[in-house]
């Protein structure tokens, strides 16, 4: 029996955000794309799971760069380009910081935050406000830049702030600010969504977090964000993609220096003149390439050289009581005892007790996901996966439940409740369940650090020179614009892109 | 692009590029394969694994146990005990899967003869799979299983410290497992078993739960013979909130495993006992014996037989599915793979697109996301077909 065509125009492997975002993008120019996912439903790891007859968030804590109805962010605005109507949902707000002497709830808007940190921090505010429009302008740079190509002299008349950021950490122009410690620490929490401290981390990736997140607000999908993969795989599918569920990919076939197709672990070998890989690079060049003579050694340099970032950690809790009655009372609350992100990074090696928690209360930003007399809590850690490869699988139980155990101790102390008296449901998500699900390198979900040597600048100013195949494009945390859900579009986007221009330039050239 | 070209002239910017092409300079350019995570994952959850039948022995008059080794002789993956394992057959020209509890315990599984054991007990007219494994299974057949599967296991962070499990008929393999990890010093909880059986011939596994209790003060093992029974001192009747209550701690979970008559009565006796709802699990029960009792599904249309279209890629078949056979067993009776977990509507691994065609979910434990029921999306065990229909199903 035949279930595929003899050739496509491009094979994905993987149909999670950045996958399913390059078909998208693909079908609509009208090529033919055949995307193969290892799970039996897509997203990766932007889905949801049903337990005792309740969905439950499996990972997004809240979506960037969509912005409202009237007035879309990029992300946002590819959805609405591509059919794909999601049901957004505003959250009510920034987050919670719960800081060493700090308890305060951050709104969005690039005023109202200012003027809530200068009520904590008095005397703040134009400082405060400063710094974020200077994120802002670098923000709406990067956005400009890396869509339209411009001259050097247009660069430097209108894109001053970023030319002038680009080479600095997130310390050093933070530092030129002046603002006291408590300022400095409200302005931190949101870190852990790019998960480099700040000594590491560039101001530009620091401005795009802070002028998208804090400028516009963030969303989530009505139902949960299967809702958010499903409607971009059923729009795909609607586009004429073909997506094969349980379907995984051994093997990149490689001849010449060029990409020709996949074999699956079914042994079904199928033919493109494009392959995109939501797989790991470390993957792919360590053991999917065939034959493995075609990958060059600067490409295993290329792995060897880079950091991987973050995995993650979570305890899911659905409890039988309301979230107000258990004292919870924000969507999202970030809580460390210290915002030195250094400190909290280092911490992030080990494996436990961490430091630095992230929790979320589904229900404040969407009421009714849960049951009545109900309420849905999640605590997150995002270690590094140093720590995790140590474990080994007959210690992996134990680990798991003292972390699991830790972090609700920690936000049981902080509510003044016993939540473990109330937990209808409990989850645990780990680095391994990552792995298992979605096949990620070590459960890794946040690609590669942001740091000033592995700097999205950098990423693209190198990019032509680590493309070590023709034909394969790589789309996922682990490319150019890093990790997280918003960022994975435009991941997948820039992939298609790639093999946009270079159809584009081959006819050019016959 | 012209970016690139404009920062490689600003000086932050070629601070870096020179360190980042610095980094990559003095890197390995050795292969190495390393992904310990996920390896711990595949220790965890291999996916199918190949095993032999290795011992067949009698659980009462009417069940046996079957034990499987490794074909390659390593060690079962980790499981929790109260999980299953799916177990796929060839008997015909159908391909068959089936959940089964694992009625061994989970530290047998990493010993160093390690094997995995089921309990079947042999139906009464109608779960031909049961009477297959009982009949025609033999020492030496070779089978692909799934195993450590399935939500119905003790958590620390949820369930109480002590646990009285309630169990009817074959309901027992659960709690097999889970006794023999308490008394091997793995499972640190005070299980009390409450077992129900129509006569003391009728309990399953009765010589081995004897061994089991008695053998650890954390592990208590109750029979309740509903029948009268000459001699018989011990419990009688059935498992009432009374006599749940006599051997229930003031903080309990209780874990309810068993036939679909015993959940019935039962989810009426745990609602006497008023405790929260965090403090009861149920199994789930498998295949429902009788989609057409369910209040819904259109009893007129029971006999019927539609014509199913299966896709797969770019391929089509057609084969015939009864009203009231789920679309899972239509697909194995024509000898089309499709991975099943639970088969009771609850895991989704049989998540299927319904492409055109009316059908019945049962209504009972229907675990699909609600994005998917907006798609139509069914989960093929618990869904029916009432038309003729187009579905899309995996590859296998």
């Amino acid at each position: 029996m035949k279930f595929y065509k003899d050739h496509y125009d491009v094979i994905v492997i993987g149909g999670a955000l950045a996958g399913l975002s390059s078909a998208l993008m693909l079908a609509d120019k009208g090529l033919d794309v055949l995307v193969l996912e290892r799970h039996n439903l897509p997203g990766g790891i932007a889905t949801s799971f049903v337990r005792g007859g309740i969905e439950i968030e499996a990972a997004l804590h809240e979506m960037m760069s969509i912005g409202p109805k009237n007035n879309r962010l990029k992300v946002g605005k590819f959805f609405d380009d591509m059919g794909v109507d999601i049901d957004w949902l505003q959250v009510p707000e920034c987050y919670h910081a719960s800081l060493p002497g700090l308890e305060v709830t951050l709104h969005p808007g690039l005023e109202r935050f200012s003027r809530e940190i200068d009520e904590q921090v008095p005397g703040t505010y134009d400082k405060v406000l400063k710094l974020l429009k200077l994120c802002d302008t670098v923000f709406n740079s990067v956005n400009e830049l890396s869509i339209h190509p411009m001259s050097k002299p247009q660069m430097l008349l209108k894109h001053e702030a970023f030319v002038k950021t680009a080479g600095y950490s997130t310390k050093e122009v933070l530092d030129t600010f002046d603002l006291p410690q408590k300022a400095l620490d409200l302005l931190a929490p949101y870190w852990i969504y790019v998960g480099s401290g700040f000594s590491d981390l560039p101001f530009t990736i620091y401005s795009v977090l802070m002028a998208d997140y804090v400028g516009y607000g963030s969303m989530i999908p009505k139902k949960l964000s299967h809702e958010m993969s499903l409607k971009m795989a059923e729009r795909a599918e609607e586009m004429g993609v073909q997506i094969e569920y349980r379907q995984h990919v051994d093997k990149i076939l490689v001849e010449n220096g060029r990409a020709y197709g996949v074999r699956t672990a079914r042994g079904d070998e199928i033919h493109a003149d494009y392959v995109i890989s939501s797989a790991y690079p470390n993957k792919v060049y360590t053991s999917m390439i065939e034959p493995l003579r075609e990958v060059p050694a600067e490409a295993t340099k290329m792995v060897n050289g880079r950091r991987l970032s973050l995995t993650a950690f979570s305890v899911i809790l659905i409890l039988d009581k309301p979230a107000e009655e258990l004292n919870i009372k924000d969507y999202s609350i970030f809580r460390g005892d210290t915002m030195d992100t250094d400190v909290l990074y280092e911490n992030l090696a080990g494996l436990g007790p961490y430091r630095y928690l992230t929790c979320i209360c589904h229900n404040y930003g969407n009421p009714g996901v849960t049951p009545e007399g109900t309420c849905s809590f999640s605590v997150t850690v995002l270690p590094r996966v140093d720590g995790w490869k140590t474990v080994k699988a007959e210690d992996y139980d134990r680990v798991k439940h003292e972390v699991a155990k830790q972090l609700i101790d920690d936000m049981s102390d902080y509510f003044g409740v016993n939540l473990l008296d109330h937990v209808l449901e409990c989850v645990i998500e780990t680095p391994m369940t990552i792995a298992h699900y979605t096949g990620a390198w070590n459960g890794c979900i946040y690609g590669y650090a942001h740091t000033m040597e592995d700097h999205i600048v950098a990423r693209l100013q190198t990019a032509e020179a680590e493309r070590f195949i023709e034909g394969l494009e790589f789309a996922g945390a682990h490319a150019i614009s890093g990790d997280g859900m918003g960022p994975a579009v435009t991941n997948g986007r820039k992939a298609a892109k790639n093999i946009l221009d270079d159809i584009a330039a081959r006819k050019e050239a016959n | 692009m012209k970016v690139k070209n404009f920062l490689a002239d600003v000086r932050g910017a070629s601070r870096v590029t020179a360190a980042r092409m610095m980094a990559f300079d003095a890197a390995s350019p050795a292969l190495t394969d390393v992904d310990p995570i996920g390896n711990v994952s595949r220790e965890w959850h291999p996916g199918p694994i190949e095993l032999v039948v290795t011992g067949i022995n009698p659980a009462c008059k009417t069940a046996k146990t079957i034990r499987f080794e490794r074909t390659d002789g390593k060690k079962l993956p980790f499981f929790y005990a109260g999980q299953y394992i799916v177990l796929d057959f060839k008997i015909g020209e159908s391909l068959i899967s089936r959940p089964y509890s694992i009625s061994s315990a989970p530290y047998e599984a990493r010993a160093d003869k390690p094997f995995v054991e089921i309990t079947v007990r042999r139906s009464k007219g109608d779960g031909f799979i049961c009477d297959y494994v009982n009949d025609e299974l033999k020492v030496g057949d070779i089978l692909t299983g799934t195993m450590g599967l399935g939500q119905f296991y003790y958590e620390p962070l949820r369930d109480a410290k002590h646990v009285v499990a309630l169990a009817g008929g074959v309901g027992i393999t659960p709690f097999a497992s889970m006794a023999k990890e308490v008394v091997n010093g793995t499972l640190d909880i005070d299980l009390t078993i409450l077992y129900g059986s129509a006569s003391s011939d009728d309990i399953v596994m009765k010589e081995e739960l004897e061994a089991l209790d008695g053998a650890c003060d954390k592990l208590h093992i109750v029979h309740v013979l509903s029948g009268d029974e000459p001699g018989w001192t011990g419990e009688k009747g059935f498992l009432t909130a009374e006599l749940i209550k006599k051997y229930s701690a003031e903080d309990t979970t209780y874990f309810i495993c068993g036939p679909q008559v015993m959940y019935t009565f039962l989810r009426g006796e745990v609602a006497k006992l008023d405790v929260p709802a965090r403090r009861v699990r149920f199994e789930v029960f498998g295949q429902v014996k009788d989609i057409a009792v369910y209040e819904g599904y259109p009893r007129d249309l029971r006999d019927e037989t539609f014509e199913l279209t299966v896709v797969r890629g770019i391929s089509e078949v057609r084969i015939p599915a009864k009203a009231c056979e789920s679309i899972v067993v239509a697909l194995e009776r024509a000898g089309i793979r499709i991975e099943t977990g639970c088969r009771s509507g609850e895991c989704g691994f049989c998540r299927t697109k319904v492409i055109s065609g009316n059908y019945f979910v049962c209504p009972e434990g229907d675990g699909r996301r609600e994005a998917d029921k907006d798609f139509n999306y069914v989960h093929a065990c618990a869904a029916y077909p009432l038309s003729d229909m187009k579905i899309k199903i995996p590859i296998m």
